[in-house]
């Protein structure tokens, strides 16, 4: 034994050495001190048992190595000769790019109308040449058009031009970006804000700069597109609750805290993950609740507030001023300028560590240039537009009325949503089966979301009759559109719906005679299918 | 006409001045009424200027106003303006010189030798970018900065949790919350980034031209806050993505873009496909898709997003990527959610790409091993980080063979490379059409937002119908649009419904015929542009923007050409406007950014990139050369790269070795040597 030690002597001191050197670094790591002390009362008692064990963690390495590279390649490669090489590649041909458009897609694409001019409560449309009344842009508080905000965009563009030329970290960080952020943080009363360049990238790059793998994402499961692609991205743990439904979503809580329990891991991050008004239906989320929920499992709260920023509450802060709710119980609070500001670009307001992290790990904020300074100071000036003038808001809640009481008298087609909310989202009373006749099909007609079980619905001729819905108005001078869906990319298959986008900027007749045609399109449409 | 400017020199020899350099009362204005006597001299003969060269398009209002406001902040925040060259040529124009753009945007420089085409020599094969390696100290020394930064910075953590908890309380589970950064993921940025955080995310004000002002900062607490006096500093910018010098508070660009905000207001309020399309969008889709010489083209409100919501599009499940690896994160970040698999090949290495492609088409999906559906091949036009060029000849070729579908993203490229600035096929004179998906972005080399994708026209309805951003994203703004529009047609140069004007175009342009049978790359036809935009002469016969060309490519290979013969370590192809200068270590790195914003009289701000940006040793700063640089700004570049390498100890090329008066004096032969 003696003998080996000698032998023994001059690796082991090198090992220590190593050892020692590794400790420093290792020692840092959460959970590295538990093994620190292990290596070094192990060494004490036996030195001969650290080579061992060494020797030991080398071998567990490189199996998990193995595994990994195995993993990658998927399986052993096939040997083949050159020849065979070029002969398989002779042999193959892939498939084209894109698969040609489907007739319906091609309507559809075609369908789009363009407007010609400015886009604003009464756009002309290229076409026809024809002055209609918009009821599908989102133009909430009437900021579209606004001649004090072109006149201080023209004022931009002649201090800064147009482009910033560069991404926030070089040199694309203008007064203005600044300005923008510190008018949303104020707007809302939250500590910072965060200026991404477009709203649909932004929520799909606040998820995965906070959650990551490990990570657990309870979701609602309608959320919008934007929304699942960020979960998508963060390769987080999600569990989904019902739409809407926070009895559900507490259930799911719930769940989450067992299993955590029933395996005794740490806490990781936990996210809750919804919409204020859901895109997809005109929903409202009950925040107060939510964020009673949120506090009591502790979890943090992302809130989508594409649609609901700019559009409800006394002056437009959205759902935290219509629920009287401290924005700051929001952690991070996604809104959109484009929608809510009639300019472009999105944001994430919340604490500083939120907005800071995000200025290092937003993808789309790191990786792009930043917006053009005149959109961000038309973003502010919308901003200032909201605070002194809440009477936008008071006419687009009245429009909202309005609209929903024509509607909610329309034969044929089920509203959905909340009453409060700006978007107004109708789809067919009757669904349209996929094989067989329609009638005698109990599906809710209060909800969007297909019935879990059941028939399936022919999602396709649904869209038809909405299109020739919406095609119609428009031929009578109402300006609507269907809420576009990625059909077969989307996480649920959601009913078809048309969605109305109310606005300030038109007078309650405008806007009741706009629904009126709404309703003598739908019954045109829907009469013509029974004949 | 005599011009008001002979009877004073407004931009006297820079030696005159620099002797005061050192004296202190220097720096309040030595002589306020001179100063400002001059700048009014300027702005007149300016004016006057702007008035002959342009009698009628251009409204004089528009112009004059501009050009008293970036004058009237100068005399009065910039003591130094008048010796930096930033604010006045330090080469004194002549009297029949005309510019009409103001110096500290667009630079004038009027000497016709500084000028290039950029354009590949058929004859030559493409040359391999060969990577200098520096001396073993160089590593050495690098990877024990890193050690050491990271065993200090676990020393501070260390102790920190010990004695400043609360300084750490969001790093460390709290109250039942897992934290949301926990210490050991923000420990670079933490203990690293932060030490060199004064170098990036200046705010900076006005325009980002060949000079921008930024906010002058400082921090008493490690970076750990700026403090912002509220003073300014002009600077020369070799930073931002203005290869073009589009980015202009006046000229026609801009002048159109005013007009399209009192048509079109700020914005479409909708999607694409939802009732935000309006006819500037599909003007400028029709241009762009002439511009690149595709059937046609989409565009997208953001240049990132364009790659993130368009890729999804184009492969799937069962399809392949296969991706440089310094792709743009947006590529991969597209590819991620496409839920196509991926494999990566070494950076512009097509021995590499090619035994990838034998493998993969061989071995078909893992597993499985049934064949691919379809593989896209993802390239870069031209690198950001590396300044290299793809070698487009041979992927092309590869592509005949292998059967692959071919996206180049050409965010840098197009614009800034071609004697037409149609891209990287333009200057490898290779048919666009021989490439399936032609992507490219808007904020670099035309001063405006957002991306295209081009293609033929089946590929881009499918793509308007299946990409993400459709449906779900803000559609492009109309002042946006519109400086697409102007900036890209004053570069195509737009052919007179009546007459082809033959002298106008005849240098590099091919007059274009009949509107449908476009020979790529001719002009634009009028008919193509919306009826009220009236570009001044210069831009509608495509001369200043070939200027704009000519000048950018000398630029990029005289900074390229000049930093080798100090010396330095570069990357890149000469012709890219990218021109990253290795300099290895993270330390020399800040200070390198620090020196050069701190010269005097002329401050330049540089981007400074390191790990995870960059491998961990490459450490670099990357020039972005623009076409609004005059020589001048380039000397002025490599005096100050001369003095601080030779202070750095960061000039370890193998290369022959000029001095800097010699590399000043022959640039021209110089640039044409390469
Ligand atoms: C190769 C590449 N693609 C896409 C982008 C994104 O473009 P944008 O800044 O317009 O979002 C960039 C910008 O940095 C890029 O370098």
């Amino acid at each position: 034994m003696s003998a080996g030690n000698a032998t023994l002597e001059p690796l082991l001191t090198w090992l220590t050495l190593i050892l020692a050197q590794l400790e420093r670094t290792f020692y840092k790591v959460p959970g590295s001190a538990v093994i620190a002390r292990y290596v070094r009362s192990s060494h004490q008692n036996d030195p001969g048992r650290t080579v061992l064990e060494l020797i030991l963690i080398v071998f567990a390495v490189r199996t998990l190595m193995q595994s990994r590279s195995r993993d990658k390649s998927e399986g052993k490669l096939i040997k083949f000769s050159e020849k065979e090489i070029d002969e398989l590649i002779d042999e193959w041909t892939p498939e084209p790019l894109s698969a040609p458009l489907t007739e319906w897609e091609q309507r559809d694409l075609a369908s789009v109308p363009v407007i010609a001019g400015p886009n604003g409560p009464k756009p002309k449309i290229l076409s026809t040449g024809k002055t209609v009344i918009n009821l599908a842009s989102y133009n909430f508080a009437g900021l579209a058009g606004n001649e004090h905000i072109k006149e201080r965009a023209i004022e931009t563009l002649r201090k800064y031009g147009l482009g910033s030329c560069g991404p926030p970290g070089f040199y694309g960080t203008v007064d203005v970006h600044l300005e923008l952020e510190r008018d949303i943080a104020d707007f809302l009363g939250t500590e910072s804000a965060i200026l991404y360049s477009q709203g649909f990238v932004t929520i799909s790059s606040v998820i995965p700069a906070f959650c990551k793998r490990g990570d657990i994402i309870v979701a609602d499961r309608a959320v919008n597109f934007a929304i699942q692609k960020g979960i998508q991205i963060s390769r987080s743990t999600v569990r989904w609750y019902d739409h809407n439904d926070l009895k559900s979503l507490e259930d799911v809580l719930i769940s989450v805290e067992k299993d955590r329990r029933k395996r005794g891991t740490p806490i990781t991050r936990r996210f809750i993950i919804t919409e204020g008004i859901f895109e997809r239906d005109g929903e409202i989320v009950d925040l107060p609740k939510l964020i009673e929920l949120k506090h009591k499992y502790k979890y943090r709260l992302i809130l989508d507030e594409s649609i609901s920023f700019g559009s409800v509450g006394r002056t437009g802060r959205g759902l935290t001023e219509l629920y009287n709710v401290p924005a700051s119980q929001v952690d991070m609070l996604v809104g959109s300028v484009a929608n809510g500001l009639c300019s472009a670009g999105g944001f994430c307001a919340g604490s500083t560590i939120v907005t800071e992290h995000q200025r290092i790990n937003g993808t789309s904020f790191v990786f792009s240039a930043s917006m053009p300074p005149l959109l961000a100071v038309a973003g502010s000036e919308g901003i200032s537009f909201l605070r002194n003038t809440p009477s936008a808001l008071t006419s687009l809640q009245e429009n909202v009325r309005a609209v929903r009481a024509v509607l909610e008298k329309t034969e044929g087609i089920a509203v959905v949503g909340h009453r409060a909310s700006p978007i107004v989202h109708f789809h067919l009373k009757i669904p349209c089966i996929a094989n067989g006749s329609a009638n005698g099909i109990a599906t809710n007609p209060t909800t969007v979301m297909p019935p879990p079980t059941g028939p399936s619905f022919d999602y396709e001729a649904e869209e038809k009759i909405l299109q020739d819905i919406v095609d119609d108005a428009l031929a009578n001078g109402v300006f609507i559109t269907r809420a576009k869906r990625l059909r077969g990319q989307e996480m649920v298959e959601t009913r078809p719906t048309v969605r109305i986008v109310v606005t300030a900027a038109l007078t309650k007749k405008e806007i009741e005679k706009a629904a009126g045609v709404v309703k003598g399109s739908v019954a045109k449409v829907l009469g013509k299918r029974k004949a | 006409m005599p011009s008001p400017i002979a009877l004073s020199p407004s931009s006297p020899p820079p030696s005159l001045f620099l002797k005061k350099k050192k004296s202190s009362l220097s720096q309040i204005p030595p002589f306020p009424t001179a100063a400002s006597y001059l700048s009014a001299l300027h702005e007149a003969d300016a004016r006057a200027r702007g008035q002959v060269v342009t009698p009628t398009s251009t409204p004089p209002l528009s112009i004059s106003s501009s050009l008293t406001s970036a004058s009237g902040d100068t005399v009065l925040n910039e003591p130094d303006a008048d010796r930096s060259g930033l604010t006045y040529p330090l080469t004194a124009p002549t009297s029949e010189q005309v510019f009409t753009t103001v110096h500290t945007e667009f630079g004038h420089c009027a000497n016709q030798d500084y000028r290039c085409v950029s354009q590949h020599d058929s004859e030559k094969p493409v040359a391999e970018h060969k990577i200098e390696e520096p001396p073993y100290y160089i590593l050495f020394t690098t990877y024990f900065s890193y050690l050491l930064l990271i065993i200090f910075g676990h020393l501070r953590d260390f102790f920190g949790k010990q004695f400043a908890k609360s300084y750490f309380t969001h790093l460390v589970p709290y109250n039942g919350y897992a934290p949301l950064n926990s210490d050991f993921d923000s420990f670079y940025t933490r203990r690293l980034k932060r030490r060199m955080d004064d170098c990036f995310s200046y705010p900076v004000t006005g325009v980002a031209g060949r000079t921008i002002l930024v906010y002058d900062r400082y921090s008493e607490d490690c970076n750990y806050t700026q403090m912002y006096p509220g003073t300014k500093t002009r600077a020369l910018n070799i930073s931002s993505y203005n290869y073009l010098g589009f980015a202009q508070t006046s000229g026609g660009c801009a002048d159109a873009v005013e007009e399209s905000i009192k048509r079109y207001g700020i914005s479409m309020s909708g999607t694409r496909r939802e009732g935000g399309t309006c006819d500037l969008h599909q003007t400028a889709e029709a241009l762009v898709a002439r511009f690149v010489g595709m059937e046609d083209a989409l565009i997208s409100s953001m240049g990132f997003a364009t790659n993130s919501t368009f890729i999804p599009a184009l492969v799937g499940k069962g399809c392949l990527v296969i991706s440089d690896e310094h792709n743009h994160a947006s590529i991969r970040v597209g590819v991620r959610q496409s839920g196509a698999h991926v494999r990566m090949f070494k950076h512009n290495d097509m021995d590499s790409l090619e035994a990838l492609l034998r493998e993969v088409i061989s071995q078909g999906q893992p597993r499985t091993h049934r064949p691919w559906k379809k593989i896209l091949v993802i390239v870069e036009g031209l690198y950001s980080m590396e300044g290299t060029m793809v070698n487009l000849p041979k992927v092309v070729e590869l592509k005949q063979k292998y059967k692959f579908y071919l996206f180049v993203d050409e965010a840098h490229s197009i614009g800034a490379l071609g004697p037409h600035g149609r891209g990287v096929t333009d200057y490898f004179n290779i048919p666009p059409r021989s490439i399936d998906v032609l992507m490219g972005t808007f904020t670099k080399s035309f001063g405006a937002a957002g991306g295209y994708i081009a293609g033929c026209k089946e590929l881009i309805n499918s793509l308007r119908l299946r990409g993400h951003s459709g449906p779900y994203a803000e559609a492009m703004t109309p002042p946006v649009l519109m400086q697409v529009v102007a900036s890209m047609a004053s570069i195509m140069g737009v052919a007179s419904p009546t007459s082809s004007n033959p002298k106008a175009s005849s240098q590099a342009l091919t007059v274009a015929p009949q509107a449908d049978e476009y020979i790529h790359p001719g002009m634009a036809p009028a008919s193509s542009l919306p009826t009220w935009l009236s570009l001044p002469p210069s831009l509608s016969d495509g001369s200043e923007a070939r200027e704009r060309i000519r000048r950018l490519a000398f630029n990029s290979r005289y900074l390229h050409a000049g930093l080798n013969k100090l010396g330095f370590i570069t990357y890149g192809h000469p012709f890219s406007p990218i021109v990253p200068l290795l300099i290895f270590n993270p330390g020399k790195m800040a200070t390198f950014a620090r020196m050069m914003r701190a010269r005097r009289p002329t401050p330049i701000v540089v981007v400074v990139v390191a790990y995870p940006a960059t491998p961990l040793v490459t450490s670099r700063v990357r020039f972005c050369v623009s076409g609004a640089h005059t020589k001048d700004d380039i000397d002025i570049i490599l005096r100050a790269c001369d003095e601080v390498g030779d202070i750095l100890d960061l000039k370890h090329g193998h290369g022959e070795r000029w001095p800097l008066e010699e590399i000043m004096k022959r640039s021209v032969e110089l640039v044409n040597s390469l």
